[in-house]
C-alpha cells in the first residue's frame, strides 16, 4: 500500500496537472485524495494482472 | 378539485383527460399554481417555464379535442432535472459555471417526451454537475425535502424528487451515476427507475461520468414510470452507450403476479459494512420483505460481498472520468465550481492511469459476479439508501463513505433498478425499497415493484406544505 500524500506533495502534483490551489484549498483536500488513493491501490491488490478492464474499443463504420 | 389535479397520477390524468373532466390547460394551471404556491419553501425548480407550458398545453388540448392522441402523456405537465440540454432554455447544471448557457440542441429524451406530447413546466434543482451533496455556494438555493424541509431531499436529481412528493408535476427526468436517480426518489417517497446502461439515450445530457451515467425516469407510482421509459426508451446513434435491442412494453408483464419468483437480500458482508444500516431503515427493510413473500416471492439471503466491493471501484471511475470532464474548466476557473462538487471533483486529479484501469478490471470481474448470480435469481432487493434523510445542519460530507452505498453497483454493473416507497420512519421521513434485475428486464424490476405497490398505500402519503 503506497504511504498517504503530504501536503507538499499534493501541491506539487496539483502543480503538475495544471491547477492553481491554494495550500488551504490542499489541505482540505488531502483527506479525501488519500482516501481516493487508498480505495484504487485496494482495486489493484483485488484484482489481478491477467483480467481485461470493461472498457472495449469498438469500431464502427459509418455510411 | 382543480387544485388537486397535480397529485393525479399520470395514468388517472390520461384517463381523465381523455373524458374531459378537465382539460391539459387546466392541468398545465393548476400545476404552475402549485409551483408558485409552494416553491418557496423547496426550489425545486430553477426555471419555470411558464408560457412553453401553457403553449404546448393548448397545443395538446387542440390536438386531443380533433381526436389526434399521442399517448397516454399527451397534455400530462413534467419537469426535467436542469442537465438535460433544452434548446433556446437556460440549462445551469445548478452550477455558476454554466448559470447561463442556452443550448441550441434539446437532449434527445426531452425531445422524445415532448413527440410523446408532454408538457415541460421546467428545469429543475440538483446537486450540483449532479455530484457532491446539496451546495450552499451555488448561484440557485439547495433543494429541500417536501416531508420536513430541515432535510436533504437526497440527490442529485434532488428537485425531480422534492417536485414530484410536493405535486408540482405528474413525472420527471432524473440522471443517475451512483444513485441520483434511486436516492431521492427513496429520501422524497416516489418511485424512480435507473434503467439498463444503454436502454435511454444520454445525448444532451450533461456528463458526470460517461461509463457510469444513466437517464431514467421519476413519478409517483411503478405504471408512471413504466410509461415515462416507454416513451424515452430506444436507440439512438448520437450516444455511443446506446443499445440497438427492442424495446417491449414495459406495462405487459406489470400486473402478473410474482409467485416463486427469487429475490436475492445480499445483507451478509454488506448490510453491516462500516458503521452499518441504519436500524430504522433496516426494519423498514424487513417488512417490505415480508409483503414480497406475503406475495408469493421466494427471499434468498446471499452474500453481499461482491456488491460491497463495487464502490471503491465506481468511484475511482466516476471522480477520473468526471474530473477528464471537467479539467479544463479547473484549470482556468477552479473558484466557479461550488466547494462541495470541486473538492470531491479535483480527486481525480492525483488518480493515475493505472488507478483507472485497476477500477475497469474491477468492473469487469464484480460485473461477472453479480450477473452470475441470476443463474439462480430473478432480482435483488435492498434498502435504496442505508439512512433516512440528514439534517442540512447535519451533513458530512465523508458520510456516505461510511455506510454501505447500495445504489453504485448496479451503476458499476449497468442493472436496471428501481426504488419505491416502502415505509417511514418514526420522524415520518419516508424510506424506499430497490429492486433490481437483469440487463434490459426492466419488466421485471417493475412487475415486483408494481405488486409491491398494490398491496401498500406508501406512495398515496402526501406530506404537508
Amino acid at each position: 500500500m503506497p504511504s498517504d500524500i503530504t501536503l507538499d506533495e499534493l501541491r506539487l502534483r496539483s502543480a503538475r496537472a495544471g491547477l492553481t490551489l491554494s495550500d488551504q484549498e490542499l489541505q482540505h483536500m488531502l483527506s479525501g485524495v488519500n482516501r481516493s488513493q487508498e480505495q484504487a491501490a485496494v482495486l489493484r491488490e483485488l484484482f489481478a494482472d491477467e483480467i481485461e478492464p470493461a472498457h472495449h474499443f469498438l469500431l464502427v463504420l459509418k455510411g | 378539485m382543480l387544485a388537486d389535479l397535480p397529485y393525479l397520477p399520470v395514468t388517472e390524468a390520461a384517463a381523465r383527460l381523455r373524458r374531459k373532466e378537465f382539460s391539459p390547460v387546466e392541468l398545465t394551471e393548476a400545476c404552475l399554481e402549485r409551483i408558485a404556491k409552494t416553491d418557496g419553501q423547496l426550489h425545486a425548480f430553477i426555471t419555470v417555464t411558464a408560457d412553453l407550458a401553457l403553449e404546448q398545453a393548448r397545443q395538446a388540448e387542440r390536438e386531443l379535442m380533433r381526436g389526434s392522441d399521442r399517448g397516454p402523456l399527451h397534455g400530462i405537465p413534467i419537469a426535467l432535472k436542469d442537465l438535460y440540454a433544452t434548446k433556446g432554455i437556460r440549462t445551469t447544471c445548478h452550477s455558476a459555471v454554466l448559470q447561463d448557457w442556452l443550448p441550441d440542441f434539446t437532449a434527445t429524451a426531452a425531445v422524445k417526451l415532448t413527440e410523446a406530447g408532454a408538457v415541460l413546466l421546467g428545469k429543475l434543482g440538483m446537486h450540483e454537475f449532479a455530484f457532491g451533496g446539496p451546495a450552499t455556494d451555488a448561484p440557485f438555493p439547495a433543494v429541500r425535502n417536501p416531508w420536513n424541509t430541515a432535510h436533504v431531499p437526497g440527490g442529485s436529481s434532488s428537485g425531480s424528487g422534492a417536485a414530484l412528493a410536493a405535486g408540482l408535476c405528474l413525472g420527471a427526468l432524473g440522471s443517475d451515476t451512483g444513485g441520483s436517480i434511486r436516492t431521492p426518489s427513496s429520501h422524497c417517497g416516489i418511485a424512480g427507475i435507473k434503467p439498463t446502461y444503454g436502454r435511454v439515450s444520454r445525448c444532451g445530457v450533461v456528463p458526470l461520468s460517461w461509463s457510469l451515467d444513466h437517464a431514467g425516469p421519476m413519478a409517483r407510482t411503478v405504471e408512471d414510470c413504466a410509461l415515462l421509459l416507454q416513451a424515452i426508451a430506444g436507440h439512438d446513434s448520437k450516444d455511443p452507450a446506446s443499445v440497438n435491442i427492442p424495446v417491449p412494453d414495459f406495462r405487459l408483464e406489470l400486473k402478473r403476479d410474482i409467485k416463486g419468483m427469487r429475490i436475492g437480500v445480499p445483507r451478509e458482508n454488506w448490510f453491516d459494512e462500516q458503521k452499518g444500516t441504519d436500524r430504522e431503515t433496516e426494519t423498514v427493510f424487513n417488512a417490505a420483505l415480508r409483503t414480497l413473500k406475503g406475495l408469493g416471492a421466494i427471499i434468498v439471503e446471499i452474500d453481499g460481498k461482491p456488491f460491497a466491493n463495487a464502490r471503491k471501484a465506481n468511484q475511482t471511475i466516476l471522480v477520473a472520468e468526471a474530473y477528464a470532464y471537467h479539467e479544463k474548466r479547473f484549470q482556468e476557473a477552479p473558484e466557479k465550481f461550488g466547494t462541495s462538487v470541486r473538492r470531491r471533483m479535483l480527486e481525480g486529479a492525483f488518480l493515475s492511469a493505472a488507478d483507472y484501469i485497476a477500477a475497469l478490471r474491477a468492473r469487469t470481474v464484480l460485473g461477472e459476479q453479480i450477473r452470475a448470480l441470476f443463474s439462480h435469481l430473478d432480482a435483488f432487493a435492498t434498502p435504496t439508501v442505508a439512512r433516512p434523510p440528514e439534517t442540512f445542519d447535519g451533513l458530512d460530507p465523508n458520510e456516505q463513505n461510511l455506510r454501505p452505498n447500495f445504489t453504485n453497483p448496479f451503476n458499476l454493473a449497468g442493472l436496471p433498478a428501481i426504488s419505491v416507497p416502502c415505509g417511514f420512519t418514526e420522524g415520518n421521513l419516508p424510506v424506499g425499497i430497490q429492486i433490481a434485475a437483469q440487463p434490459f428486464k426492466e419488466s421485471t424490476v417493475f412487475r415486483v415493484a408494481y405488486a409491491y405497490e398494490q398491496m401498500t398505500d406508501w406512495h398515496k402519503r402526501r406530506p404537508t406544505l
